[in-house]
Formats: structure tokens, sequence, C-alpha cells
């Protein structure tokens, strides 16, 4: 890793260590009730108190040349902060500027806010029925998007079944929980804004930023410094809005504004989800149609979750061969702080609820839940749900090099005293973005040294060192020799965003093109100075010589020296478009599948339910590998992020107060919990294209642990997390009806 | 606001610095907890009275009339001293189950007593031990039992001025004692539930036995009637459950995020089981 030295020692130049001259902090003030009216803000002491330089509340909202109060990516139900009526707890109601941080947060305790409570629901599927308190005005069923998916019948296959199956999963609230809280610094210099944030999709924030504004989106720089840690709850827009908006009201010096982890909690987290899928299936094995009903717990405030949930749609079928699927996948408001993208997205939800049901399925007909899966899984040239046919398919090597891994059929331990094991195995299917841009620069210059310029984003993944990489191997310079610069929207081309696994296979691409046509530039340039017809020229790595006379061999250096130039440059652009029909769900979900699996044993205390994980094999499918050691470590990373949402995370709320909003009382994974066996592999194909690996062996884990604990003690959890007391309660339950 | 932070160089200065500055003064002792307090926001003191600088307060001796260590002893001194591993394995299990091992480099044994949060691992095991505490104060200093010092969630017996000096165990007198922490989360949680068992034997009868219960009740707490069921007779399987049974039914559990009141009644039963059966002579 290019920078793996200032990661260990703790000097990396995170978003948040940033400080500017004449910089302010910025606090915030936040909603302490769940739903209800502003009856009242009154900034004007917090305005008189020392260190103060601005105040931004719902009282600027009608001043003249005021911001586009509202926005969205989606949506724009959005206020900068809230105005009229607040939705959630912790839900920004006014921000301070001012010289420190603590006058800064003296003041925000110091604004007066009277508030009225109104009624407020929390789970989406009560939010979802007629007389829930209603969110917002136009929305009076609270649900901003139902997606849809409609491929055969699903009735006659029901009818054609020899059973059917119906379960309903579920999946609480989560946090992202990066090392790094969110952190943002703007800063206005007359009519253009400057703002460095720690943000997955710079160019998403340039284009709410400039809407919001009323500016061009060349009015408007973003500049991404690495971040530590993102997961999703970094992508799309997040405090960068309400911080420019102060920002606007300091005379031009900068504001800076970092979370305290408690606001993290309050600001972004992952989907609640409920979860019902119905299966039809033939005494064989064969399954004749599946209905699946989704309802997710968007939040206050819709964000990227209409898009999300509709991504949601392909990701909740599962890969199977299923000739009727029906999906319905409501995304709905609650009184709870916005969901966002969480690490797979959505498919750490949906896969809990198809693999689980998969075991369910196979466990009816009496069929070992590897070979049942052997049979019915989507091969290359099957047709998916969406109608596409699937290409470069590798769903059931994922799944055998798991379970091969762990030793499958292996002979298992004795059980001793109340200690039970148990195996259990997944797999997963999820869509990248099916239309997105990536585009790049390289610059070569006389010394022989590349910059790249990408707008993909650093946050400890690996990707500037990836891209580094393939830039150093398709233009042919030394990787020490090679550069990356950005993101900064200024600088830096056009990248849709860096999220759902994308980065190198689009990114890497778009260096592909670029690094072709530098090569031509070069051979161009050199043509004449070795007296050789370009088509008689071709490339060695570094340089350019005549085919018939290897021994003229120029270097770049010298090609641009001997023309006087100090640079040459390409761009490179590559695009996927794609997408699906919003009222039947068929057309081009994902220009490539994801593809993971994993399979582990458990050991379960029948006397406290506890389940500790002692052996995990995951592998995801990679196409081709750029980075072989980031990319194992993205392999275990996810495998270990998984754990805590499988068995240990959830975000819990009483009456929309958040009880645990600290990592002491929500519960991460810790080191000792990772399995003493912990296997992970990545599957490669001859001269198949770049997959991404950041989130493939995650989904699967949940679901893995689930079975496994069926297989140990026959009790099905199907609300996560399993935690112990849900494992004893149902053991308990079970002893009673044995 | 401004935190005044105070390192005075002995107790009396100790006392002085906290009676003067009232009810927003507090100790500090190791810090680790109550720096977390601070920054939630839920104790938010004027005045922070260091005890880094006060002498006496950071000896483990261990001679006839019994145990004494210092109330600014780390935990992770008390886990690694060769005496206490040996003559009383609880308190050096308990110690050495508190957080992890950065955390016991800088907390203390007297800071987590004087903390008393229901999720803490030495208390149980100093209850068993029949422990008690010494303390100074401007009107002088006295000796309260462990049993008679936690009033409650972070509440105890202690007075606004006064400062726990000194954590005092009688000697082991041939007693077998051990601790188990249940976790019902992750591996570095706090416990859903600690138990802490002493007991002294007569050939294969039980003489003595105390057990104490952490973190499944607001104090850490013993229940004498079902101790004494154990007295003069042989710690059986069956004897063994029925005293776990009695702990099981005989307490009135809390409900957090670690578990609910009757998981943690599941759980006491398992654990005093398993903690008696770990005492058991001959279980080895």
């Amino acid at each position: 890793m290019l920078d793996a030295l200032d990661r260990v020692r703790g000097s990396v130049p995170y978003p948040s260590q940033l400080r500017l001259p004449g910089m302010l902090a910025a606090a915030v003030r936040r909603s302490p009730i769940p739903h209800g009216r502003i009856l009242r803000i009154d900034t004007s002491d917090a305005e008189r108190m020392p260190g103060v330089v601005a105040v931004l509340s719902g009282l600027d909202r009608d001043r003249p040349g005021s911001p586009v109060w509202l926005y969205g990516v989606a949506l724009k139900d959005q206020p900068l902060v809230a105005a009229e009526r607040v939705r959630y707890v912790g839900e920004p109601v006014a921000l301070v500027a001012a010289e420190s941080a603590s006058a800064a947060a003296a003041a925000a305790e110091a604004i007066q806010l009277e508030v009225e409570e109104d009624p407020a629901v929390y789970d989406p599927v009560e939010a979802a029925r007629p007389g829930a308190p209603v969110l917002h005005e136009g929305r009076p069923d609270n649900c901003f998007v139902h997606g849809k998916l409609r491929h055969g019948d699903v009735e006659a296959g029901f009818k054609r079944a020899d059973f059917v199956l119906e379960e309903t999963f579920t999946s609480p609230v989560a946090q992202h929980a990066s090392l790094e809280p969110h952190s943002a610094v703007a800063q206005w210099d007359g009519g253009r804004l400057t703002v460095w944030t720690g943000s997955q999709a710079p160019y998403i924030v340039r284009r709410v930023l400039a809407e919001i504004f009323h500016l061009e989106p060349e009015q408007v720089r973003v500049v991404v410094p690495p971040l530590g840690g993102g997961y999703g709850g970094k992508g799309h827009v997040r405090i960068e809005p309400m911080v420019a908006a102060l920002a606007a009201k300091t005379g031009g010096r900068p504001v800076k504004l970092v979370l305290s982890r408690a606001e993290e909690f309050a600001t972004v987290t992952k989907h609640a989800a409920v979860i019902t899928i119905k299966t039809g299936v033939k005494a064989d094995g064969d399954l004749t149609a599946r209905q699946i009903t989704l309802h997710w717990g968007g939040g206050a405030y819709a964000d990227a979750s209409p898009g999300l949930v509709r991504a949601g749609i392909v990701r909740s079928v599962g890969p199977y061969r299923i000739p009727a699927v029906q999906v319905d996948s409501f995304g709905v408001y609650t009184n709870l702080p916005p969901a966002a993208a969480y690490r797979g997205a959505m498919s750490s939800q949906t896969t809990w609820a198809y693999e689980s049901h998969t075991d369910s399925i196979a466990r009816r007909l009496g069929i070992d839940p590897l070979e049942y899966r052997r049979r019915g899984l989507l091969r290359p040239g099957d047709r998916f749900a969406t109608g596409e046919t699937m290409h470069d398919i590798h769903f059931l090597e994922c799944l055998e090099a798991s379970a091969e891994s762990l030793g499958w059929a292996s002979a298992r331990a004795p059980e001793i005293g109340p200690l039970r094991r148990g195996r259990g195995l997944a797999v997963m299917m999820k869509s990248t973005l099916a239309t997105s841009r990536s585009s790049c620069r390289l610059e070569l210059d006389e010394d022989g040294r590349l910059t790249l310029y990408t707008s993909s984003v650093e946050m400890g993944q690996g990707a500037h060192t990836a891209l580094a990489q393939l830039a150093s191997e398709f233009v042919g310079v030394p990787l020490p020799r090679v550069r990356v610069a950005g993101p900064d929207t200024q600088v830096t081309p056009f990248d849709s965003t860096t999220s759902a696994s994308r980065s190198t296979g689009m990114m890497g691409e778009a260096i592909r093109k670029a690094a072709s046509s530098l090569r031509d530039k070069l051979i161009e340039a050199a043509a004449p100075l070795l007296e050789v017809p370009p088509e008689e020229l071709e490339w060695a790595p570094g340089a350019v010589r005549p085919a018939a006379a290897p021994d003229l061999c120029l270097s770049y250096a010298e090609i641009l020296r001997r023309h006087g130039l100090r640079a040459i440059e390409a761009s490179g652009t590559h695009e996927t478009d794609g997408g699906i029909d919003p009222e039947t769900g068929q057309g081009v979900a994902s220009p490539h599948w994801h593809q993971g699996a994993g399979a582990c044993e458990v050991e379960v205390d029948t006397e406290t339910g506890k389940v500790r994980v002692v052996r995990y094999a995951a592998a995801a499918y990679a196409g081709r590998v750029v980075n072989p050691i980031l990319a194992r470590l993205q392999n275990e990373g996810n495998v270990v992020f998984g754990l805590g949402p499988a068995l240990l995370e959830e975000v819990v709320f009483d009456h929309g107060q958040p009880v645990n909003p600290n990592l002491s009382d929500y519960m991460l994974p810790s080191f000792l919990d990772v399995p003493a066996e912990l296997v992970t592999r990545l599957l490669e194909a001859e001269g198949a294209e770049i997959h991404g690996i950041g989130e493939m062996t995650l989904p699967p884990v949940a679901p893995a642990i689930a079975n496994a604990v069926f297989d140990a003690v026959g009790v099905r959890i199907r609300d996560l997390p399993i935690t112990a007391e849900k494992v004893l309660r149902a053991w308990k339950e079970k002893a009673r009806h044995a | 606001m401004t935190v005044e932070f105070l390192r005075p160089k002995d107790l009396a200065e100790a006392c002085q610095a906290l009676a003067a500055g009232g009810a927003e003064a507090r100790v500090v002792a190791g810090g680790t907890a109550l720096s977390i307090m601070i920054r939630h926001g839920l104790t938010r003191p004027g005045r922070l009275v260091s005890l880094d600088d006060v002498a006496g307060l950071r000896h483990i001796s261990q001679a006839e009339d019994g145990l004494r260590i210092g109330a600014m002893v780390r935990l992770r001194d008390v886990e690694l001293h060769p005496g206490i591993r040996r003559a009383y394995p609880a308190l050096a299990l308990a110690c050495g189950e508190v957080g992890n091992v950065r955390v016991r480099n800088q907390a203390t044994l007297g800071g987590n007593l004087a903390e008393a949060d229901y999720a803490a691992d030495p208390p149980p095991a100093l209850l068993a031990l029949n422990a008690s505490v010494r303390t100074t104060s401007p009107d002088g200093g006295r000796t309260i039992p462990l049993g008679q010092f936690f009033r409650g969630v972070l509440s105890t017996d202690l007075r606004p001025s006064e400062i726990l000096v000194e954590i005092v165990v009688p000697p082991p007198a041939g007693l077998r004692s051990t601790f188990l922490k249940f976790r019902s989360r992750s591996s570095e949680d706090r416990p859903c539930l600690a138990v802490a068992a002493v007991a002294g034997f007569d050939g294969d009868r039980c003489t003595d036995l105390r057990v104490a219960i952490g973190a499944a009740c607001e104090t850490p707490l013993r229940l004498p009637a079902a101790e004494g069921m154990a007295e003069g007779r042989r710690l059986t399987a069956e004897l063994i459950d029925e005293v776990a049974i009695a702990y099981a039914d005989g307490i009135e559990p809390i409900d957090d995020l670690r578990g609910s009141t009757w998981y943690r009644r599941e759980v006491t039963r398992v654990f005093v089981a398993r903690t008696l059966k770990e005492l058991t002579p001959g279980h080895w």
C-alpha cells in the first residue's frame, strides 16, 4: 500500500485534521425529540457569546439570497437545518461558528429552542400502515419509493409447487462506525465555494452544493483528502450543505465541523429492513416462484434511499434459477436518523433473508445445504429475473471454494458438555451500479514520472495503490515513479462515486484507455525522432522502439526532452449504461455481478445461547486480482466486519432516543472474536475483467452463521443480530415443545 | 467551561481540595471511567483532584493479618502479583478481566470500587473475599466492609470529601477462590454476569461458602441463605444446582443491552453452578 507507513504511524492527513488560517470551529444544536413542530428558536443569546462569529438556523431560510433550503440527491426533502419541523432525535436545528470548538459548543447550547411534540413512528412496516404519523406533506403513506420487479406468473408458480414456504426476516438499524467521523471544512471566496470533506462522492457533493447555493458546478470546488473509512456512510451528501451554509455567514473565514461519535449515530445509519420471502418448491427441490416484500426504514429523509431501494430489488432475489419472481420494495420514512448505503448496500440485509430462507428450504427437503444450492444456483447463460442473460458467473465456484476450505464434509468434533457444533454456508449476488462513469487523466513529465489524476477516493481500502499499479502497468512506468493526485473537482476529472466496489474495475478501465492514448501519443512523438513511421514503432515498458530495430530504443523522458516538452497528457473515460424498468424490473441491472460466499463452523453454548464462530472460510470472485495483499485484506476485513451485524450490532432506540450511541454500549466485534481459523480465497478467470471485491464476503456472514446455529442446535433465528439471549430463548422454546 | 486540575501531594491536601470544591469536585484515580463520563456529558466536574502525586497509595503488602492494596494500585499490578495469584486467585482473575490490557495498565483498584459501576469485575471478587475499604476524610478515617460500601448504580457510602485509600482483604486461611466472567456480546465487553466464589473445605465437606455475583443487579451481592445451604456438606452436583437455583431465584436482575431480567436469571443459575464446580476439590 502506497501510504502504508503513514497509516501505521497515524500520520495520514485526514480531513478531520485539516487546519486552515483563520479557521473557525462549528458546533451543532440538535433536536431533543423524535418528531414535532418548532415553535420558537432564538439565537440572540448565542450570537452575543464570546468567540461566536456566525449562527445558522431556520431563521435564515427566508432571508433574501438565502440558499435553497430543501435538498437531496434524489428527493428534495431535507432542510439545511430544520426550520419548521424536527423529524428525529439529533436532527440539526442550528449551527454555530466560533473561534474555538468549546466556544461553539457553549453557544450551541445557549440557543433557545421550543418544540411541540407530535406522535412518531419508528418501524418501517408500522410507518407504512394507514393512520401512522405522517412525516412529510404529500406522502400520506410515508412511502417515498416503491420499487417493483415482475417476472413470470408468481401465483401460477405457487400453485404448481409441492409446498410453499414463507418467512420474515429483520435486520435492525446499525452503524458504519468508521474510524474517522464525518468532517468537512467550507470556505467562501466571493461567489466561489471550496469544501474539503471526507466524502466518497466528490462530484455528487459538488452538484448538490451548486443546486443549493445557486452556483454553476464549476464555482464549487470539492477536495477530498484520504478518509479514515467510509463503508457507504460517507457516500452521497452528508454534512457538507449545512457547513457550507454556515460558512457563507463568516465573511470568508473557513469553518470546520468534525462530528463526535454520538453525532455519528445521529447522522447516518444502515437501513433497518423487514423482508418477507415466500417461495414455491417442488419435491425435487426445483423452485417454481418467489415473492419478496421489503420494507426499508429510510429514516426521516430520503437521502440516497430511492436509488438504493431500487438497487435492492435485484439484490433481494438470490442467485438461483426461479422461473417467476415478484418483488415489491418500499422505502419508508421513519422518525429515525437517515439511512444510507452500508458496505454491501442492501445486500447485507437481503442476503440475510434469502440465504437463511434457502437453508430452511433445504432442511425441509432433507437435502444437504451445499448439495441443495449446487443444484439450483445460476450458471453462465441462465436468465435472471430481470430478463438478462448471466455472464462471467461463478457462484458455484465461490460456494464450493468456501465449503472446501472449511472442510464442509470433514469429521465433526465430539460434543463436550453443553457445547454443540454446527456448520453453515451462504452465497450472495450483488449488482454494481448499472449506469456510471469514470474519467481520469495521465500526465507523463520530462523526468519520466507519471501522475494519475483521479477522483476515486482513498478511504483505507487501497484504491489509490491499486490504480497506481494499473497505471504503472499500462503505461510502463515503474510504480515508485507513479503519483496519484486527487480527488479535487477543480483538477481531477469526473467520477460517479467511490462505492459499490466499482473503483478498480471502472477507473481501472479508464486508466487503460488513457494509457493506450498516451502510448499512441508517445509513438507519434517518437516517429520523427527515430525517422521511422509510427506504424512501424512498438511500445516497450518505458520506451518506444522500431519493431525492426529494438536496440534503437527511445525512453519516454528522452522523447519529451528532445521535443522540448515539459509533459504529455492523455485522458480516458469508461462508462456503463444499463438500468431496469421501474414498473417491471426488466432490463440490465448490472454490467457484471458481485459474487461471494462463506462457510463457517460455530460452537453454541446451549446453557447461555452464546455463539462462537470457530472457523470461517470465505471466497469472492475477483475476475482479475490487481493487488493480492490488499484484496485478501478486503476479503478478511469483510468477514470480521460482518461478525458485528451478525452477532452484536444494533442501534437501540427508546421512543426515538438512541440508547447506545457510543462504542462502549454499541458493540463492535473485538479482535478476540475473530475466528481462530479464517481462510479467504479470491477466484480469478483467464482474461476476465476486474471485478470489485470490497464487499463480497460480508453479506454471507450473517446467514452462514445463522445456518450453522441451526445445524448445531436446530433453532432458526430470523432477527438480527443473533444474540445469545435469542438463541437461548429459541433453544428453550424448542425443548419445551419436544 | 474551565476545569481546575489539582495534584495534591498528600491525603490531607487532597481532602481539603475536595472539601473546598464542594459538589463540583471529583477525585481522579486512573481516570479511565471518569474521562469517558466527562466526554459523554454524564458528569461535569469543575474541579478534578488527582491522586497521582499522593504518596502511600501504591503498595501491595501481604502479612499475617491479610492483604493490603493501596487505592492507586493499577489493576494490571493486582492481576500479575504472584502472592495475590497464589492466595486470592478470584481477585487476580477479576482484575485481569477488566477492559483490555491498556485499560488495566491505567485503571486503579480504588478507582474501580469508588466508581461503583454495576458491571465492574473486581467488586464481586472482593465481596466474596470479605474485603473492606479504608478511607480518610477531614473528619478522620474509617473502615467500611464492602458489603456496606455499594449503595446503588454509581453510588457508594463515601461522603463528599472522603477518599478511599486502601483495600483490606482478610488472610486466605486455606480458602479456595475463583472468578468467572460471562460476556453475552463481544470478547471485550463488560460482563453480563460475574461470579466470584470462595470456599473452605474440611476433607470434602464445605465449611465456608461465599458466592458474590456482579453485573446482574444494581450492586454486587451475596445471598447468605443460599451460601448457608452448603455448610458442612459435600459440594455434589445436586447441591451445586440447589445453590445456583437459590441465587437465580433470589435476585432481582436488571435489564440492559447485555441481557434481560429473564436472561440474567438463566445465566446466573448456569454460572453460579460453573463457578462452584471449579471450586470443588478434585475438579481438576
